[in-house]
């Protein structure tokens, strides 16, 4: 390519109190290519990212456009060159209307005011162009994080970019979702538009990049074009290391049921007559499309949310409604969405890890919370799980999220619990943590736990679970042995909600 | 049990984004120490009854309800909410009291019955809040109305003078004694903030606390009964109220049918001049002890300095807004922007 490139960052510098966060970065963007970034949480992917639409600053370096230097200081001055972007900080404005945030600042005017007629049909087109189906009248905080994530990119890609970026922005997305915007960004790429590409997937990376820069603390390690390059090549580039198999291995004697759930229907209607048995050192796989009700059974068997039909604890009845009572019956829950339901962002990493120590009276004596044990416990949790961290006492805010989901798991795995329900364990982590992630429940597993793993991750379920049932429109239809499909079947059941294997446990 | 696999990266001292780190705790209350040590520093030098330890004594006694009901104001707002209400619920108890003590009621008793119709005044409110699910704006809003005028209602308006009354006098000699150089009340507000800093740093109820403050729905799902914790945090507010009326009583030597509408913005102004975000979840009761000694200051600097009293709703109301702003641009890194903006306005040199 000898063409001049239409984005030269050169130098990149930025610094943060205590830590450099990019240290003399060079990346050069051409029209029509998808660029991916990659390096492990920490590496400085969002913040050269940042940089380039105007969120941070860098303090030193420049940033050339078709050759010529420009100073970005504001996302709205990028948006003004033509530089959209999609985060994984979801920036809509939670109650106001599909339309109005796809249009947000530019919706059309008419004789009295905004046409709304108009921005309508706007909107149903940028949400078509994207190939999702969403009504352009609802309320955006009443959508699921895939859905928001949908408009989100709808809003990207409605105006006319010349520079994509997106910063995880599939880290919430389904297969299918993920898939149509892989289709759409192949339309824009032709386009001539130049896309840089962060995600934590690989796959993605390698079915639509050409070309990848990676970063390893701060530092450019390599750009390199992705042909011929395999993925365990680049993983190694990014950690520094070679890597052994993501997954682990699995061989785990399955023990007695410990967790049944029977004609489990969630007041909602999200889940409908659910049956299923999870025995001891198993991985219950539960695979499903955005919306298939999976993140809601999860919910139900905790208790989180409202239902009719049973759950059995080792053959006991859990009481429904509460939390609590799922928690005294040994039941463990890691929510999807970590900031929104897991995570005390303005507390520290002890404060974070003792949560659900507080109602079980781990550390309590006539009232008093035994804080020696509780720092004890919180300081083993944190090296058992290799958080890391400068200390207990460090704000959670501050740990990438590989450490915060760490830090979740580790709250609940230090109760020895007999059955832990995961949703979407490894959203929005890198590769590394990935891999600890999954080690820790197979050491769970093998501890005699039993492990309910709701995700929407195919090659994680393929990769880790024992058996995998799939969920399609709130109902259970299909029980599968990984070892024995491929992603093609499941998908398949995923989407049309029959297969040749019905049969639930 | 701590057996760690092989391959387990050690703990690493390694930051993984932004430093500044665990010094935000430290920073939060910063602001209220700084002005503080200007007040005071200006005021010793220009004023040199101000450092004479008989003024000093007497800004803690002045402040002395809003050190109590502040405390319970920390817990609220620690959970995210605002209780509107505590002067009206102040003045209330300080009416049960009166009564009390007019119909010939015991001094123990009277304090007992006091600050338990507090804490249900409190707990009203919370159940309100906590339970029923009501926004704790309108809940302490129509509480604030209500209770004041049940005051009106109840006393036809009139001042319940207390100062005849033989078990009236302890309360008094409570209000306003001293023990060897200290204020009795001094000591007494001094062992309320041990006590609630232990409550809040020392039991699963406290911590639960922050937590609802934080993330309330994380609380919930983490096995806390956070409508329980609602109610019983405005029951809290409402136990400093009972007390808060005691000291009210004690000093005014009455029961006085008025609440002051002031008294009510002085402790949130304390509170959040501590330090404090109204969003909950953060901050604590040494910023609170801090705003409402500034608060104490500031208000017995006026007096040495012999500006009207009328002045001092301008002040606290200047100062809650100075301290609120400059949080607001700390947490939104504004002041960086401002600075950047600025050496960008200067003429362009090489750097650029």
């Amino acid at each position: 390519m000898s063409e001049v490139p239409l984005i030269r960052m050169r130098k990149i510098t930025k610094r943060f109190p205590g830590v450099t966060a990019l240290h003399e970065v060079n990346v050069e963007l051409f029209p029509g290519e998808i660029h991916a970034l990659v390096g492990e949480n920490g590496s400085g992917k969002s913040t050269l990212c940042k940089c380039l639409y105007g969120f941070v600053h860098p303090d030193e370096g420049t940033i050339e456009i078709d050759g010529g230097r420009t100073v970005i200081d504001s996302p709205h001055t990028a948006l003004s060159l033509g530089i959209s972007a999609i985060t994984q900080e979801l920036t809509l404005a939670p109650t106001l209307s599909v339309t109005e945030n796809i249009l947000m600042g530019r919706l059309p005017r008419g004789r009295f005011g905004i046409d709304w007629a108009q921005a309508r049909r706007l909107a149903f087109d940028a949400l078509q162009e994207v190939g999702t189906e969403i009504d352009p009248d609802a309320t955006v905080g009443s959508l699921s994080v895939e859905l928001q994530q949908e408009v989100e990119i709808a809003r990207a890609v409605f105006g006319q970019s010349r520079v994509l970026i997106l910063d995880e922005a599939t880290s919430s997305l389904s297969e299918t979702a993920t898939e149509r915007l892989m289709l759409k960004l192949e339309q824009l790429r032709q386009k001539g538009v130049s896309i840089l590409f962060v995600s934590h997937r690989l796959r993605e990376i390698f079915r639509c990049a050409t070309k990848a820069t990676v970063l390893r603390d701060g530092e450019l390690v390599d750009t390199l074009a992705l042909d011929g390059v395999t993925e365990s090549q680049l993983v190694s580039k990014m950690v520094g290391r070679d890597m052994e198999d993501l997954y682990g291995k699995r061989s785990i004697p399955r023990g007695e049921v410990l967790l049944s759930v029977r004609r489990l229907s969630a007041e909602d209607k999200s889940v409908q007559d659910a049956n299923l048995d999870l025995h001891a050192g198993e991985i219950l796989g539960v695979a499903g499309l955005v919306g298939s009700g999976k993140i809601q059974l999860g919910q139900a068997i905790f208790g989180a949310i409202p239902y009719t039909g049973e759950v059995l604890v080792e053959g006991r009845r859990v009481k429904p409604g509460d939390p609590r009572h799922g928690m005294a019956a040994g039941i463990g829950y890691v929510p999807d969405d970590r900031k929104k339901e897991a995570l005390l962002l303005t507390r520290s990493v002890r404060a974070n890890l003792s949560l659900p120590w507080l109602s079980t009276g781990h550390f309590t004596r006539f009232g008093v919370l035994d804080v020696k044990s509780e720092k004890n416990l919180a300081n083993d949790s944190v090296s058992r799980f290799a958080v890391r961290t400068p200390s207990t006492e460090f704000p959670i805010v501050q740990l990438s999220g590989g450490n915060q989901q760490k830090v979740v798991l580790a709250r609940w795995f230090a109760l020895k619990p007999k059955v832990v329900v995961l949703a979407e364990p490894t959203r929005g982590i890198d590769v590394g943590a990935k891999s600890e992630v999954y080690r820790f429940m197979q050491d769970l597993a093998e501890q005699g736990a039993g492990i309910l793993m709701i995700s929407s991750e195919m090659p994680e379920l393929l990769g880790v679970a024992d058996r995998i049932l799939v969920m399609y429109q709130g109902r259970l239809c299909g029980e599968f042995d990984p070892r024995e499909v491929g992603e093609e079947e499941i998908a398949h059941v995923a989407c049309i909600g029959e297969s040749k294997t019905v049969g639930v446990a | 049990m701590a057996v760690s696999q092989g391959g387990t990266t050690p703990v690493a001292g390694k930051p993984e984004r932004r430093g500044l780190g665990g010094r935000f705790n430290i920073g939060r209350v910063m602001g209220a120490v700084i002005g503080l040590v200007i007040v005071v520093a200006f005021l010793g030098i220009t004023e040199p009854a101000f450092l004479s330890w008989g003024n000093l004594m007497n800004i803690f006694r002045a402040q002395s309800i809003a050190f109590i009901l502040a405390i319970g104001m920390t817990f609220v707002i620690l959970t995210g909410g605002l209780d509107l209400s505590v002067a009206s619920a102040t003045g209330f108890a300080g009416m049960v009291l009166g009564l009390s003590i007019k119909a010939g009621v015991p001094t123990i008793p009277a304090i007992l019955i006091t600050v338990i119709t507090g804490a249900l005044l409190g707990l009203f409110n919370g159940f309100l809040i906590g339970i029923a699910r009501i926004s704790f704006f309108v809940v302490t809003l129509a509480t604030l109305s209500i209770y004041a005028s049940v005051i009106l209602v109840v006393t036809r308006g009139s001042t319940i003078s207390l100062f005849q009354f033989s078990t009236f006098d302890p309360i008094a000699k409570m209000a306003n004694g001293d023990i060897g150089p200290f204020p009795i009340i001094l000591l007494i507000i001094v062992a309320l903030y041990v006590i609630a800093w232990f409550v809040l740093h020392r039991t699963p109820f406290g911590r639960a606390v922050y937590a609802t403050g934080s993330n309330p729905e994380a609380a919930r799902l983490n096995g806390l009964n956070v409508p329980l914790i609602l109610m019983l945090v405005y029951g809290i507010a409402g136990l400093m109220c009972g007390l808060g009326a005691i000291q009210q009583n004690g000093r005014l030597t009455a029961a006085v049918p008025i609440v002051d509408p002031n008294q009510m913005l002085a402790v949130i102004a304390a509170v959040l001049i501590g330090g404090m975000s109204l969003r909950g979840g953060e901050g604590g009761l040494l910023g609170t002890f801090l705003g409402c000694l500034f608060l104490g200051v500031i208000q017995n600097g006026l007096t040495l300095k012999q500006v009207s009293a009328f002045w001092q709703g301008t002040v606290t109301g200047s100062i809650l807004l100075i301290a609120v702003g400059l949080a607001v641009l700390r947490e939104s890194g504004a002041g960086a922007k401002l600075i950047r903006a600025l050496r960008r306005k200067a003429p362009p040199g090489p750097a650029e």
